[in-house]
């Protein structure tokens, strides 16, 4: 019998050689959460709350660490890099496991659209003579053309960006508060993590459905299980701490965001794509306007979009591959090895819909309450799939973690679901319609869903 | 007839005659080490049983072969096996071992008199020639493939090499005609190059490579 030492001696490793620890892990998550995401959606998230962002972000924070665990028991039950499709198709059933990726495909492939209009406002607000539609097909050029040559985000790059994004939010928050300190802005206050006079279950659910967008993409670091040096259990622990470190991020930042907003009742009534630019610019000036639509632009149009990229790639491919999708969408270039037929689509669509979005006032939150409708969706059948194959199939005892946990976790979502942007609750409803409608002629083909190696553990 | 071992004639075929590869590193990788793994299952060096992979008998004196036998001995599954070879440089294993035979012979020269750069050329362009040479004949039907030339023809197809047998048919009827001779030889090779097929999948839409 050969030893591990008789494998290294020929240059091999008994794990995967670029093995990816929980620092990375950690990384990649906040590399597609982006620690200064509410920058793009303070406006939104404070108009919804009622002035209470901070307290948005926190019941999101809690909503989700619930679907961190669910996300953390299915990657225990199925170690293989995957999406919600797979473990509610595993966990539960094919069909379920269809529909569950037909929802988050709501949220995968309007993600680059929302990230290219993003960044384009934020460009818009820094050069206001090119107009948002032309940033943003530069930005999807440029994008696309990365993606086909086979550009990826590596480990080292990640961290980079993670560090510049860092750095540009420790440079608003020193100057956030030594300008509250300076007696700018509204002055200290508990207000926007709380005001009962503004409170309401129902406000604080609607503004928790926007603001759960910049927690996305946690569920990203799932993909990487294979890749994990800790196996399943470090991807549940680089989750859920993930999810904690940028929540604090989150809720610190918009917290002094908040109270910087020049014109508070103004933006509740009304909300402003470049709210978060505009309390920049009160705390430091112009030039700080400028950093952090530069570093939006930067790290929502670049960065971030390489890696919704690859999480949507795989979402297609891995669907079209099991014939729930048209298998065009599986081709494969062998010169760059890239997904070249779903990164054609995703710039068709991203230009197709970013342009008519930009003509819309609420381009971004329409956007934003869709692509949180289908990961809401998806999280929930995500809870019912841990009862379903612990609690049912399995016979669990562990009745907090295969039970109650997943109960309260989809108990939370569902309403924020109920509470959400009507609009984006009558298009989820159209889009749930179509997949239905698509199940159905699945199985009038004799095409019913099953999936690739489900025999495998 | 090439007296190569698969992997090395996959490698002529997936190389131009400047040596210049026509296909991404990572999916290379991954023929290379599936035409390895597939001439040791056929010489009977490695058998897949039930839990596994088994390694049957002592190294061969190929450096990537000997390899793959050392991982094999742990008893992973062939998927499991690829991927990690894959992750390994084989690809350098490889052409060292081309190299080390006087079928490739290393050359430097200086881009524009200034930036230096080095190719791994054929000695003789009748090497790629001959390795491509079962292919041609099991596709026009001069001659039965047998099931290593059946698996050779699969990972052409799998790593969309057709344009190297320069044969006059369409692409699509070639690969269609190339998978359905691996589909029909003995069950390993058909098995093997379908998780060849899958492994180049995943490492396009891989997070990181």
């Amino acid at each position: 019998m050969r030893t591990q030492q008789n494998i290294e001696q020929f240059g091999y490793r008994q794990e995967l050689r670029r093995g990816v620890g929980l620092t990375d892990l950690v990384f990649y998550g906040l590399a597609f959460m982006v620690p200064i995401a509410p920058f793009a959606i303070f406006g939104t998230v404070y108009s919804e709350s009622g002035g209470m962002p901070a307290l948005a972000y926190l019941v999101g924070m809690i909503a989700l660490l619930f679907t961190a665990a669910s996300y953390a028991q299915m990657v225990k039950a199925f170690p293989l890099s995957g999406s919600v499709y797979n473990y509610a198709g595993r966990g539960i059933s094919p069909p379920v496991g269809f529909m569950t990726g037909w929802m988050i495909m709501l949220d995968y492939i309007l993600v680059p659209c929302l990230l290219y209009l993003v960044a384009s406002i934020a460009m818009n607000a820094s050069v206001p003579g090119v107009p948002v539609w032309v940033w943003l097909i530069i930005f999807v050029a440029v994008n696309t053309v990365i993606n086909l040559r086979g550009i990826r985000m590596t480990v080292r790059l990640t961290r980079i960006m993670i560090v510049f994004e860092l750095v540009v939010l420790a440079l608003f928050l020193l100057v956030g508060i030594w300008a509250l300190f300076q007696g700018k802005g509204s002055g200290f206050s508990l207000a926007p993590l709380f005001d009962s006079e503004a409170f309401t279950w129902q406000v604080m659910f609607a503004a928790v459905s926007v603001a759960v967008l910049s927690f996305l993409g946690f569920d990203g670091i799932s993909m990487l299980v294979e890749e994990s040096t800790g196996g399943s259990a470090q991807v549940g622990r680089a989750m859920r701490l993930a999810l904690v470190l940028a929540g604090v991020l989150f809720i610190v930042q918009v917290w002094v965001a908040a109270l910087l907003v020049p014109d508070p009742a103004g933006l509740a009534a009304q909300p402003s794509d470049t709210a978060f630019y505009d309390a920049a610019a009160v705390a430091g000036g112009e030039w700080l306007r400028h950093v952090t639509t530069f570093a939006t632009a930067l790290s929502w149009g670049l960065a971030n979009t390489m890696v919704a990229q690859v999480a949507v790639s795989r979402l297609l491919y891995a669907m079209a591959r099991d014939r729930q999708l048209p298998s065009f969408l599986a081709k494969v270039s062998l010169k760059h090895s890239v997904p070249s037929n779903a990164i054609l689509l995703i710039c068709v669509l991203s230009v197709g819909l970013g342009v008519w979005m930009s003509t819309r006032e609420d381009g971004v939150s329409l956007l934003s309450s869709l692509i949180n409708m289908g990961a809401m969706v998806a999280f929930i059948v995500l809870h019912v799939s841990v009862i379903v194959h612990y609690s049912l199939r399995t016979g669990s005892d562990s009745v907090w973690s295969h039970l109650v946990a997943p109960l309260i976790g989809a108990g939370i979502l569902v309403f924020v679901v109920i509470n959400a942007n009507v609009l984006a609750q009558v298009l989820g409803l159209v889009w749930l319609g179509v997949g239905i409608a698509v199940l159905i002629a699945l199985y009038a083909l004799g095409r019913r869903p099953s999936l690739t190696g489900a025999d495998r553990p | 007839m090439s007296s190569l071992p698969l992997h090395q004639d996959l490698y002529l075929i997936a190389h131009d005659q400047a040596g210049k590869p026509l296909v991404h590193a990572s999916s290379l990788a991954v023929g290379l080490a599936g035409a390895a793994l597939l001439d040791l299952l056929l010489a009977g060096h490695v058998k897949v049983g039930s839990a596994g992979l088994t390694a049957e008998g002592q190294a061969i004196g190929d450096a990537v072969a000997d390899g793959l036998l050392a991982m094999a001995a742990a008893g992973p599954d062939p998927r499991s096996l690829l991927k990690q070879a894959s992750m390994g440089d084989v690809y350098g294993r490889v052409r060292e071992g081309l190299l080390g035979s006087g079928v490739l012979v290393r050359v430097s020269r200086r881009r524009m008199g200034m930036l230096p750069y080095t190719r791994y050329e054929l000695a003789d362009i009748a090497s790629i020639v001959r390795a491509s040479s079962g292919v041609r004949s099991a596709v026009e039907g001069w001659k039965t493939p047998d099931a290593r030339c059946a698996g050779l023809c699969g990972l052409v197809a799998v790593l969309r090499l057709e344009s190297q047998l320069y044969l006059d048919q369409p692409a699509a009827r070639l690969v269609t005609r190339l998978r359905e001779i691996a589909a029909a030889a003995a069950p390993p090779v058909g098995r093997l190059v379908e998780t060849v097929d899958t492994l180049v999948g995943e490492a396009a839409v891989a997070v990181y490579r």
